[in-house]
């Protein structure tokens, strides 16, 4: 029989899980192993204090499975300061490394909350699109309010369109008059006019 | 969804429209990657209201709510916990069977010289189903398997199905779909209606006790190639299956496969996999080279 029993603990095994003191993990985040990487990233997950050093460190990880733990571990740790350092990546122009920030902010709503406003009116459209990205899938109460306030209010087409398909998602009955009136603001544009009829429609008020 | 619904109510007074239902099928599939069909209402009307009931919501839209904006996801993970059901037998989703023999394992061979075992890991194995499946399939239908070294570990959370799982003892219900020269060939019958894998079989598994939320545990399998991880990140909330994935990244050899449930798709938990299409299946590659 080719079926070889082997105990797993044999199998290739790296049991040294001693803890390792935090300064040695911050160097190890800048090994040329990017296994070693991960490890010290998962590592100063026990370390709300590395917070920073691993947001520091995704401005300039390019190794998608690195990135990928240090978005995990800062979702874990997160906090208000996690949530302004990841913000201020909606502005990158690396896309898998803004969607990676917007998929991680959505995983944080009390960390994010505070800071929405002040996202939501950034001069920058593009950061307040993602920003209604983030609200489309927030597990946070007030999201539903706050794409209405963004549909009563921002001047951009686009932005009010994200938010549109966001109330399609999450909105209730409330919203409804919110997304009826700016039908108004934007008349006579047939995809504005197609997302409104499909987002009243979804939330079952017509 | 296409059906033409109706209002629906139940002992506890609570009602759950028709637009309801299909907002929730909506979500449930958005968070967990289950769609239910029309012919499961009645399924998932009843443990929805079980749990409006238990979280003493007045009605579906405050269950609702609550289930979409509670921080912790704690309903949305007891209300998963009551949708899904836990049963297993021998060769199910065996089209991903083919996959391994037909597939998955001539690529896996492509990467390695004589000598060099193969590594294979089913977590979790429940009642030991699906390891002895893979074995069963290698044997009578890998044509190279009587070249290779191959290892089958098998791990899960529970001490008492894995006792289970070694002891190797299944009910009729359990081999239903074992072909009956498969087994007469791998089963001995006990007592009625029980059978009993062979001992060979038995003796070629490695069990062992993993938590695979625990790092000092999933440590012991590296190098391995292909993982048969089914039905398990379902039960995880979004963080703690980006937290798996990633774990078994690290347990994969470069190169190696993950094959997941049939509801259950990588590109909602992560992106450094690579999809790869084997028969009927796609299962998720590790990238060959370290980046």
């Amino acid at each position: 029989m080719p079926l070889a029993k082997s105990r797993s603990s044999a199998a290739d095994v790296a049991l040294n899980v001693a803890a390792q003191d935090m300064t040695s993990l911050l160097a190890d985040l800048a090994a040329t192993e990017s296994g070693v990487r991960r490890n010290a990233v998962r590592a100063l997950g026990l370390h709300p204090g590395s917070a920073a050093a691993l947001c520091d460190r995704l401005q300039v990880e390019t190794s998608p499975s690195v990135r990928a733990v240090l978005f995990t571990t800062l979702i874990r740790l997160q906090s208000p300061a996690v949530a302004v350092r990841l913000a201020k990546l909606l502005r990158s122009d690396d896309a898998p490394l803004r969607n990676a920030a917007i998929e991680a902010l959505q995983e944080m709503p009390d960390a994010v909350a505070p800071h929405l406003q002040t996202l939501l009116a950034d001069e920058d459209s593009d950061v307040r699109i993602f920003t209604v990205n983030i609200l489309a899938a927030l597990r946070h109460r007030q999201a539903p309010e706050w794409l209405a306030v963004v549909v009563r209010g921002d001047p951009h087409v686009n932005v009010c369109a994200a938010a549109v398909d966001g109330l399609a998602e999450i909105g209730g009955p409330e919203t409804v008059q919110d997304l009826r009136d700016l039908r108004g603001r934007f008349a006579g544009n047939a995809y504005m006019e197609f997302a409104i009829d499909t987002a009243i429609r979804r939330i079952g008020a017509e | 969804m296409t059906a033409s619904f109706s209002t629906r109510s139940n002992g506890n007074g609570v009602t759950i429209t028709d637009e309801e239902y299909a907002k929730f099928c909506e979500f449930f599939y958005r968070k967990t990657g289950i769609q239910y069909q029309d012919n499961k209402k009645y399924y998932v009307d009843r443990r929805i209201v079980e749990r409006i009931s238990k979280t003493n919501s007045e009605s579906f839209r405050d269950y609702f709510t609550m289930v979409r904006f509670q921080v912790s996801g704690e309903e949305l993970q007891l209300l998963v916990n009551s949708m899904t059901v836990n049963e297993t037998y021998f060769f199910r989703e065996d089209y991903q069977f083919d996959a391994l023999v037909t597939g998955i394992l001539p690529a896996v061979v492509q990467g390695k010289r004589r000598g060099d075992p193969i590594r294979i890991w089913s977590v979790p194995c429940s009642s030991g189903e699906e390891p002895y499946s893979i074995a069963i399939n290698i044997l009578e239908r890998w044509e190279q398997a009587d070249h290779w070294d191959i290892e089958i570990h098998a791990s899960d959370i529970d001490t008492k199905i894995l006792a289970a799982a070694r002891a190797g003892c299944f009910s009729e219900r359990s081999v239903g779909r074992v072909p009956p020269q498969l087994l007469s060939k791998y089963f001995k019958s006990k007592t009625a209606g029980e059978y009993q894998i062979c001992d060979a079989l038995r003796d070629s598994i490695d069990f062992s006790l993993v938590n695979v939320v625990e790092p000092a545990q999933t440590k012991m399998f590296r190098n391995i190639d292909i993982i048969f991880c089914r039905n398990l990140l379902i039960y995880f909330d979004d963080v703690g299956r980006r937290e798996a994935v990633e774990m078994f990244y690290d347990c994969l050899a470069p190169g190696g496969y993950i094959c997941l449930g049939h509801s259950e798709s990588m590109s909602r938990m992560s992106s450094i996999f690579q999809p790869r299409k084997f028969k009927d299946t796609i299962v998720y590659q590790k990238p060959v080279s370290e980046e």
